[in-house]
């Protein structure tokens, strides 16, 4: 876990690409995109199931690291209206129900729009961008909020690393700028675009199994 | 598969042939006779000739003579299909076969159909088709997927396919040859006859269109002499020693472009060609409207222009690249210039060929070197020409995405019998030593998605309904009627001025470079950026200043093994004083300075330069085996380096041979001592060192776009295809995690090995360097040889350490080139 201040209050990221609030008791996280394996498959591409365990295992991982009791899932929950296969809807389900006493709300992205809720039987708070939860606003797409540090996903952020020699890599990233933070996309199946943060913005990329922050900007966020 | 030695004139050629010659006051080349008599007895086969005329009428003219003596003077249906790779050439042959038909009494009718077609010529042809159709690999794949295929093409009895060594090394090729597969089972007497420029292996060319049949290989006239020399600047001590746009020859180029009538500049890249131009245009204003440009990626009404106006005389100079290696003679061209280095003997004398058409000339071919180094390949490149030493066009082997698209496209069209099939693609070339293995694999992975073991319902590509292979759901029909084809270029965006015409296309990376109010050169032009939209880049005239060239993707062929080894007799000579090429004088000087800043590699020597810079440390190997396996090869030592003691390194290479950049200084010594070029288990190293590269992730985005997993989206539904490229990754990451034993990903593989790394040639070279002695010299400056490589600018990663490591050494450089995709980077968010 790597800590970051925000707005006084103390988020530690995980390497699972989601981010701890002990302060709340919450993990966030951002753009699962369950079912755009299904998704793909029904247009004639082969993708297989075991995207979708594995992220349902590294949701637990990092909910079992951190003993959390609400999860937050920063938008774009569901991938599409195709995506909506009885394979994967089983899958979930099934890991839902051994973690009954989790709370779990969903911000509505632009995703969740098209695909439509969850299943009101998973027990899955829906609501819209805006709403809060202590410092923070709770948003999709990045954008600030009135009263608070908003919390996004939607751009699936990534920062291209370069050093002597022109070597190059590109890694997900959390980024936090002066009023909205944005997180990695969580979603083994899912691309990354590069991003460029501004001077003074907090950097954090997913290395393997570790967050690393970069140094180039001042470590504290600008009030 | 039997090649019949080409019987001189023995046969005679049909009567009527002789009287429509004639008539025309011409008298038959022998070649043609020997080949319309062939035909006449059912023969197939394929003309090559490196020059020169009369194999379309060779070709044309048997099926002609064939339909005169039956009567068949207004058939119902197809009779000759004529496949060109290029749609662009598509319309020249349709012309130039109806000419041929007029006056043989035929009511023959000659079509169209390629991607240019025009749905109103498509609703036509579903009527009623033309007797003669042309049309490229692609079309012909997609009429196939229509369901009454086979009643409209089993009439057809010949199929001739044009420049065929263009389709025979790419997947373009395998696309045909299942193609003519089909039409042969439906047609058992069909006959093929390919055209063809002169090839290092012709009898396999042979083969593959035939699919194994005997056939004849006939060479077509006689080729004329051809003059390959240099242009030589009279100063020739400040040449420059690396770089590749060559404009300090500009000066020379106009003195030679005033000695001739018309003549041909020809470049390796578009962005060469556009500096070029400009360029010309600068040093002679009073050249405005004689001299123009011609690539690919201008809009094909000014290629058009430029075309018709070069057959006419009309221009001094035309600027070009390889979108005039093929096609239509023009014959007013005097002289052909090759800019850069020719690369390849083969591709040079095809160049060369482009002039002299009249008859009893002589055709002429000049190197313009960019950079001093490239002196010696015109001289390399006569001399090899001078031997007969011309490349091979290797054809594809079992390309398993081009196999899967075809199952889906004839499961789209009249469905299939597995069994049935499997004959047929068992009988082409590409797929003779297919396995039951692979076989099953390709018809799982269109009907199940891959393995059997794993079934969802929702994947339903293709589906067996009693026992007949058969696409049910429209949709997925239809997105794989739009995506064949596709194993073309990447994504383009139009350029086009704000309200006004379009100026052509470029690659959608390169826009992603520019910001609104950047300035660029494009199609001869100084243009603005105005915005970006729908796939679309709207331009203004740019107001004076600097502008940038946008650097295309590709156009990087490797220097060919004939040309190489060429150049290593010449500097094996030039040790030994025998040297006497005016090439060589030119830059004796360099020579000798590479001599005694470093060394001039013997036959039988490698040669190894290290030495210290700012930018760290330095090592250059010299294999001269081109650019290609100087990739393999420089990832190799890197990952055996890298794996006696953690360390990251830059590479770079070019034709010559690589670099190697690294912080820390590598100890040679010891790791010659191992084994560091032994070719023992170089394979599995090079393996291995690819998938720390990266390589086959890259290969495999023209995989998965092929075998149908990627697509560009609808037409008038434009859609990143950046996204397309994110997908593919993805799509090579969740596959290697998943399904690791999903024949793509080893197809992605090999196919870097093969073509992206000239394997065999790679091969041939380790052993080379295993053999060789290897003398390490240790530089204070770089050597003459190593200038080039210092500034190439194409670095490749390779790396042991671990991730976590590099990242935290790593300065934040948050690369300036990255602004990817639109609406990423929202930084007045953060303010």
């Amino acid at each position: 876990m790597t800590p970051c201040d925000i707005q006084g209050e103390r988020l530690q990221l995980l390497p699972e690409r989601a981010a701890w609030w002990p302060g709340g008791g919450v993990v966030f996280i951002a753009d699962f995109h369950l079912g755009k394996a299904a998704s793909f498959r029904r247009s004639g591409i082969p993708v297989s199931e075991a995207t979708t365990d594995e992220n349902l295992q590294r949701l637990g991982d990092a909910l079992d690291k951190t003993g959390a009791a609400k999860l937050v899932i920063l938008g774009d929950f569901l991938h599409s209206r195709d995506g909506r296969s009885a394979e994967t809807f089983a899958r979930f389900r099934r890991w839902r129900s051994s973690r009954a006493l989790l709370s779990i709300t969903l911000v509505r992205g632009n995703h969740d729009d098209r695909a439509g809720d969850p299943p009101s039987d998973w027990g899955i708070e829906c609501v819209d961008p805006g709403t809060g939860l202590g410092p923070f606003g709770l948003v999709h797409e990045p954008a600030p909020v009135r009263g608070g540090y908003a919390l996004a996903g939607h751009i699936h952020p990534a920062v291209r690393l370069t050093e002597t020699g022109r070597q190059s890599l590109r890694l997900p990233c959390f980024w936090f700028g002066a009023r909205v933070g944005v997180l990695p996309a969580f979603g083994a199946f899912t691309g990354s675009a590069v991003v460029r943060p501004k001077r003074g913005d907090q950097v954090f990329v997913i290395a393997e199994r570790e967050v690393i922050a970069l140094a180039s900007s001042t470590n504290t966020v600008r009030r | 598969m039997g090649v019949t030695e080409p019987a001189v004139a023995a046969d005679a050629p049909p009567e009527q042939l002789e009287r429509w010659f004639a008539e025309r006051g011409w008298t038959p080349f022998p070649f043609q006779r020997e080949v319309w008599a062939a035909y006449r007895d059912g023969e197939s086969g394929l003309i090559h000739s490196a020059t020169g005329s009369g194999k379309t009428l060779a070709a044309f003219l048997g099926p002609v003579a064939e339909a005169q003596a039956r009567g068949d003077l207004a058939p119902s249906g197809l009779r000759v299909l004529w496949l060109t790779p290029m749609r662009a050439l598509a319309g020249d042959t349709a012309l130039s076969l109806e000419r041929a038909l007029a006056g043989s009494g035929l009511g023959w009718t000659v079509g169209l159909r390629t991607g240019d077609t025009s749905p109103a010529e498509r609703a036509k042809q579903a009527r009623k088709l033309p007797s003669v159709l042309v049309t490229t690999p692609e079309s012909l794949s997609l009429m196939l997927s229509l369901a009454d295929a086979r009643t409209r093409l089993a009439s057809v009895t010949a199929v001739i396919v044009d420049e065929w060594h263009e389709l025979l090394g790419s997947k373009r090729g395998v696309q045909a040859e299942l193609a003519l597969a089909r039409l042969r089972r439906w047609n058992p007497g069909l006959r093929t006859w390919g055209l063809s420029a002169t090839l290092g292996n012709l009898p396999e060319a042979l083969d593959a269109l035939l699919a194994g049949a005997p056939g004849r290989l006939v060479r077509g006239v006689s080729d004329k002499r051809i003059d390959i020399d240099t242009l030589i600047p009279a100063e020739v001590e400040r040449f420059p020693w690396a770089g590749h746009l060559g404009l300090v020859m500009l000066p020379d180029v106009v003195a030679a472009l005033e000695g001739s009538r018309s003549t041909l500049i020809f470049t390796n890249t578009r962005s060469q060609a556009e500096i070029w131009y400009q360029g010309l245009l600068e040093a002679r204003p009073d050249w405005a409207g004689l001299v123009a440009l011609h690539h690919g990626s201008l809009d094909p009404e000014a290629r058009r222009w430029v075309e018709r106006e070069l057959k006419a005389g009309n221009l001094k100079a035309v600027v070009t690249t390889s979108s005039l290696d093929l096609g239509v003679d023009f014959s007013p061209v005097e002289r052909v210039l090759q800019v850069g280095s020719p690369k390849g003997v083969a591709r040079l004398l095809q160049r060369a060929g482009r002039s002299g058409h009249s008859p009893g000339q002589v055709s002429r071919v000049t190197c313009v070197p960019t950079h001093a180094l490239e002196f010696l390949e015109g001289a390399a490149a006569r001399r090899a020409a001078a031997e007969g030493k011309i490349e091979a066009r290797r054809p594809v082997e079992q390309p398993l995405d081009v196999l899967a698209q075809h199952l889906v496209t004839i499961a789209s069209g009249e469905g299939f019998v597995a069994g049935e099939l499997l004959g047929e693609v068992r009988s082409t070339r590409a797929f003779r030593e297919l396995s039951d293995g692979q076989w099953r694999w390709a018809l799982d992975f269109v009907c199940r998605g891959g393995s059997s073991l794993e079934a969802y319902p929702e994947y339903q590509r293709v589906t067996e309904v009693d026992g007949w292979h058969v696409v049910r759901d429209a949709k997925i029909a239809r997105r794989h009627r739009m995506a064949v084809g596709t194993i073309l270029s990447d994504a383009s965006i139009d350029v086009r001025f704000v309200r006004g015409r379009r100026l052509g296309h470029v690659e959608e990376s390169f826009i992603a470079w520019l910001s609104p109010g950047d300035a660029f050169v494009f199609a001869g032009h100084a243009l603005e950026l105005v915005r970006v939209e729908n796939m679309t880049a709207l331009v203004r005239p740019a107001k004076a200043g600097a502008a940038t060239v946008p650097r295309w993707q590709g156009g990087k062929s490797p220097l060919s093994s004939e040309l190489a080894d060429s150049l290593r007799d010449l500097l094996e000579d030039y040790l030994d004083g025998h040297a006497k090429e005016p090439e060589v004088g030119a830059i004796s000087r360099l020579l000798g300075l590479q001599q005694s800043v470093s060394r001039i590699p013997r036959r039988g020597e490698l040669l190894v330069e290290q030495s210290q810079s700012r930018e760290g440390h330095h090592l250059f190997f010299y294999p001269f085996e081109g650019r290609h396996a100087h990739v393999g090869l420089s990832a190799l030592v890197a990952f055996r380096l890298a794996r006696r003691e953690p360390a990251s390194f830059s590479l770079a290479f070019n034709d010559y041979g690589f670099e190697l950049l690294s912080r820390v200084k590598v100890e040679l010594g010891p790791a010659l001592r191992e084994g560091l070029l032994s070719d023992k288990g170089f394979l599995d190293d090079l393996i291995a060192s690819l998938n720390a590269a990266e390589l086959s992730r890259r290969q495999f985005r023209e995989i998965a776009r092929v075998a149908g997993l990627v697509f560009q989206g609808y037409p008038g539904q434009p859609k990143s295809a950046r996204q397309v490229q994110a997908t593919s990754g993805l799509l090579f990451d969740v596959f290697k995690r998943w399904d690791a034993g999903n024949p793509l990903l080893a197809q992605a593989e090999r196919e870097v090995l093969e073509r992206e790394l000239e394997l065999s040639r790679l091969g041939r070279a380790m052993r080379q360097l295993a053999a060789s002695l290897v003398v390490v010299r240790q530089t204070r400056r770089p050597s003459p040889f190593a200038f080039p490589l210092m500034v190439a600018r194409l670095r490749e990663k390779l790396s042991s350490e671990k991730l976590a490591d590099r990242v935290r050494r790593m300065q934040l450089e948050y690369d300036e080139a990255c602004g990817e995709m639109a609406g990423a980077t929202q930084p007045e968010l953060f303010s």
